[in-house]
């Protein structure tokens, strides 16, 4: 008898011939997922996970079996391009590396001399991992500005984490929880930081209580012993109510709050604000569930939340995040085995001293956009876009000449598209890198062809807070691709900024891991490596806050001049703080989605991807369905106050009927027109990002509800749906 | 002789429709030989009917297909499997009628019926089939013995805390 076992490399190189295979670490979300590409004749032929990789034990997702076909991508831009037309129309010239990093070279120096460095904005998106070669390109030039999702997704947690425990907490889910609570977020479609579905779901299998906090039904609320359905944007009102019912029901660690939490009869008297009847009467949750999830989550140990965006890009993010790392400690979950633990990165170069935050000058720094007014998001240089927007549009407080987006795509990401289009159409000059001439790559002067995770060699995602370090390894060569990385290296040098710099890539590898004592010709041979891990480090070393306490009350804050405790603020645009606006557009829209074949913007041009998800789907109640006319499969127009876009109609009975559902990141690679409909069904057409609708601290523009009205796109009898 | 079977846990599948990508890549991205579908839920809280489900051949024991097919291009093994020769398929799509559980489809391209043949030309090679070798994260697919198979699903139910 054939004896068979998962991930048999031998067999697989054997039975089809393979010429090598490369370990290496997948980038087609936001990260992690360890990967065995098998190569033959030069070609990526085949890509599996990597079993020994402990992020996702061999495990994949959708998007990762779409990696060959974007590598090998017919309209996969493999030369740099200087545009020819007018913005957006589609005429191209291919020059060389060197006509390209020259003119974008001299535009910098021109722009730095007669307005300031901070004229020119740096941005990234979230699919490249450069985050760090991004940060330090802009610190090293001076500019304080670097345009990225930070805002509202990701760098909230980070931020808040930091100030109130030191770090980002992570599930431990290698010490197995016996709870976990999953709040605003899908990790087994999504692109979560740190560990993956695998691990979340393995401890789901073995025996964990799962507790889900979400307004829609998802396969994992759908397993749950509870699944609240709070109402959008009511996160921190839901969080203080548990924290009442935990600290009225005396189901507390006392002994972790009296010693090791700052504010604490502050935050107690705080969440009394927060009886049961307001509670529900604010987030929609019967009273009866919320206490049954409290006493759950406070009784079973250890337990932890799983988070992700869901919490985020909301106007009350700073105190949904805070509320939430309130809950994790007042039940003693911080630190501790199989609870919510502060891992230790290896020791390295870390991203923040790698990104050359130290290089800012004190001058530079205090004129980074919008920083007197979102002083969290300062902090941890972070901007809002909007600022940038104005920037360029009115030149207010100084105009912003240059912007270099490196892999992203604002117009599709965004709040308020129209306004990011404009400002594209008119800033002076831009630069983009990216695998695609995206609708934002169509506004810029030149665009370069970047690597894909295939054709990189880094220290993979080193930002991350799991505590390990996988390598990732250049398995291709395609066309002229290079790594944003490689690029940025070589553009300091022609800007005069080489010595911070080094005469390749590589010995950057080798800055970022030098402290561990080992080179990058030593790590690719390695699986990886995981920093030292200690539980209970607050008992000896205190949190790494100004108290040395878990600023449940925050002194940071306090000194920012905000409210230094959680508290629950209304969104604005929902239908309690805009009842007159409710009436004409009677539906609350929740943006975003996910697909678990997308990540972001990305994808729509893989085969295998698409023939998976074809269409911009919306979700709508049945009952709200019948009411507005509206069948499944029907086109449907979504209409806000700014603009109307086209989805699909879904009926989905798992919501409450007032709300609707809409997918983000949809443009069409497949259209003729050069602009490839980034107009047509892009949720940030409909969404709002006035100053009023972010978060006062991080300046997150709160895209993730608003009010809405929708009616079929052809009434009665002019059915028409292809 | 030893029996190999292909088994879904449908509890424990998450609908990420991993396995659907990376059969997939094993055809090389031509075609697919699975599908993964959203049932329920038939209301507000249905959180008992709200489920995935991965729809691929069940290489039933006495499958109806076989005896539908005219051209005699669908046989079942020694081993189990059941195999679809589609260089003798006709493209009359009596086979798509008599499967109780619609998972072999019409490919329109070259006018003939299609469905998993269990990666055959992997498990002769001492292979797992592509969409088992480990890929899902749920860990819901499973390839070999149906007894031992049966027997692991029922541990994990028993294990399992949230229903």
């Amino acid at each position: 008898m054939v004896e068979f076992k998962c991930s048999n490399v031998a067999r697989e190189m054997e039975v089809y011939g393979y010429d090598s295979v490369v370990k290496s670490s997948c980038r087609m979300c936001h990260g992690g997922c360890g990967v065995l590409v098998y190569v033959k004749d030069g070609k990526v032929k085949k890509i599996v996970g990597d079993p020994d990789c402990p992020i996702n034990h061999g495990t994949l997702c959708a998007k990762a079996f779409g990696s060959i076909q974007l590598a090998y991508h017919p309209e996969r831009l493999t030369h740099p391009v200087k545009r020819v037309g007018p913005k957006g129309s589609g005429k191209w010239e291919r020059i060389s590396w060197d006509e390209a990093l020259d003119t974008i070279a001299e535009r910098i120096l021109r722009y730095k001399e007669d307005y300031g460095a901070e004229s020119i904005v740096a941005g990234y998106g979230t699919g490249r991992d450069n985050e760090a070669a991004v940060y330090r390109f802009a610190n090293v030039l001076g500019s304080p500005n670097v345009l990225t999702a930070g805002h509202f997704c990701y760098g909230p947690r980070l931020a808040t984490t930091i100030i109130t425990c030191g770090s980002n907490p992570v599930v431990d889910y290698e010490n197995q929880p016996k709870c976990i609570m999953v709040w605003g977020n899908n990790l087994v479609f999504s692109n979560p930081d740190s560990y993956k579905g695998e691990p979340f779901s393995a401890a789901v299998d073995g025996g964990a209580k799962l507790i889900c906090v979400d307004p829609r039904l998802t396969r994992i609320a759908a397993r749950a012993n509870i699944w609240l359905r709070l109402r959008p944007t009511t996160d921190a009102a839901l969080a203080l109510g548990m924290c009442n019912v935990i600290i009225e029901e005396q189901l507390h660690d006392k002994e972790f709050c009296e010693n090791y939490v700052h504010g604490w009869d502050k935050f107690v008297d705080r969440v009394k604000e927060w009886p049961l009847d307001r509670v529900e009467q604010v987030t929609w949750v019967p009273k009866e569930k919320i206490v049954e999830a409290a006493r759950l989550f406070a009784t079973t140990k250890p337990a932890a939340i799983q988070w992700g965006v869901g919490v985020e890009i909301q106007a009350n993010l700073t105190n949904n995040d805070r509320s939430l790392i309130a809950l994790m400690g007042i039940t003693g979950n911080l630190d501790v085995p199989g609870g919510q633990v502060l891992f230790q990165t290896p020791n390295i170069r870390n991203v923040g001293t790698f990104g050359a935050h130290g290089m800012l000058s004190r001058e530079q720094f205090a004129k980074r956009l919008g920083g007197d007014e979102f002083r969290l998001a300062a902090r941890f240089s972070i901007i809002n876009p909007k600022r940038v927007w104005d920037a360029i549009l009115e030149e207010k407080p100084y105009p912003v000449k240059m912007l270099f987006l490196i892999s992203t795509n604002p117009i599709s990401t965004r709040a308020n598209s129209t306004e990011v289009y404009r400002a594209l159409e008119k800033v002076d000059f831009m630069a983009v890198s990216d695998f695609f001439i995206t609708p934002t790559a169509a506004l810029a002067d030149i665009v370069l062809p970047t690597a894909t995770w295939l054709e990189m060699d880094y220290v993979a995602d080193f930002w991350k807070r799991h505590g390990y370090l996988v390598p990732r390894r250049k398995v291709i060569q395609v066309g002229e691709c290079r790594s944003d990385h490689d690029m940025l290296n070589d553009l300091s040098h022609r800007i005069g900024l080489g010595q911070h710099w080094w005469p390749d890539f590589e010995q950057a590898l080798d800055h970022i891991l030098e402290p561990n004592g080992i080179t990058w010709k030593q790590f690719k041979e390695m699986d990886y490596v995981r920093g030292e891990v200690k539980y209970h480090k607050y008992r000896t070393e205190g949190f790494s806050t100004p108290t040395r306490k878990l600023e449940i009350y925050s002194t940071v804050l306090e000194k920012m001049r905000y409210d230094p405790l959680p508290q629950f603020i209304e969104a604005p645009g929902s239908p309690y703080s805009a009842p007159e606006l409710y009436k004409e557009y009677p539906y609350i829209l929740v943006s975003g989605r996910r697909i678990p074949v997308f990540f972001c913007s990305e994808g729509r041009q893989i085969p295998v991807l698409r023939d998976l998800h074809k269409d911009p789907i919306m979700e709508i109640h049945p009952e709200a369905a019948e009411k507005e006319g509206i069948k499944e499969g029907d086109w449907v127009i979504i209409e806000s106050p700014r603009g109307k876009i086209r989805q699909r109609a879904k009926l989905f009975a798992g919501m409450d009927p007032r709300i609707i559902f809409a997918e983000h990141g949809w443009w069409f690679p497949e259209a003729k027109d050069p602009n490839r409909g980034w107009q047509e069904s892009n949720v940030n057409m409909l969404t709002d990002n006035s100053y009023e609708n972010c978060d006062p601290a991080m300046g997150g523009t709160a895209i993730r509800t608003l009010l809405c009205r929708i009616y079929p796109e052809l009434p009665l009898g002019g059915r028409k749906n292809d | 002789m030893t029996k190999y079977s292909l088994i879904i846990d449908n509890e424990a599948c998450w609908g990420c429709r991993t396995c659907e990508a990376a059969c997939g890549q094993e055809y090389d991205f031509r075609t697919k030989f699975m599908t993964v579908t959203e049932e329920g839920p038939s209301q507000g809280d249905g959180m008992t009917d709200y489920m995935y489900r991965v729809n691929v051949c069940r290489h039933c024991d006495d499958p109806p297909c076989i005896p539908a097919c005219p051209e005699d291009a669908i046989t079942k093994r020694g081993d189990g499997l059941v195999i679809l020769n589609r260089e003798q398929c006709s493209g009359c799509q009596s086979c798509l009628e008599a499967c109780p559980y619609g998972v072999i489809w019409f490919n329109e391209p070259d006018q003939r019926a299609l469905k998993c043949n269990m990666c055959h030309h992997r498990v002769d090679q001492g292979l797992m089939p592509a969409c088992a070798d480990n890929v899902c994260l749920a860990h819901c697919i499973y390839f070999g013995d149906p007894e031992s198979i049966q027997e692991v699903i029922e541990r994990k139910k028993q294990k399992r805390q949230t229903k």
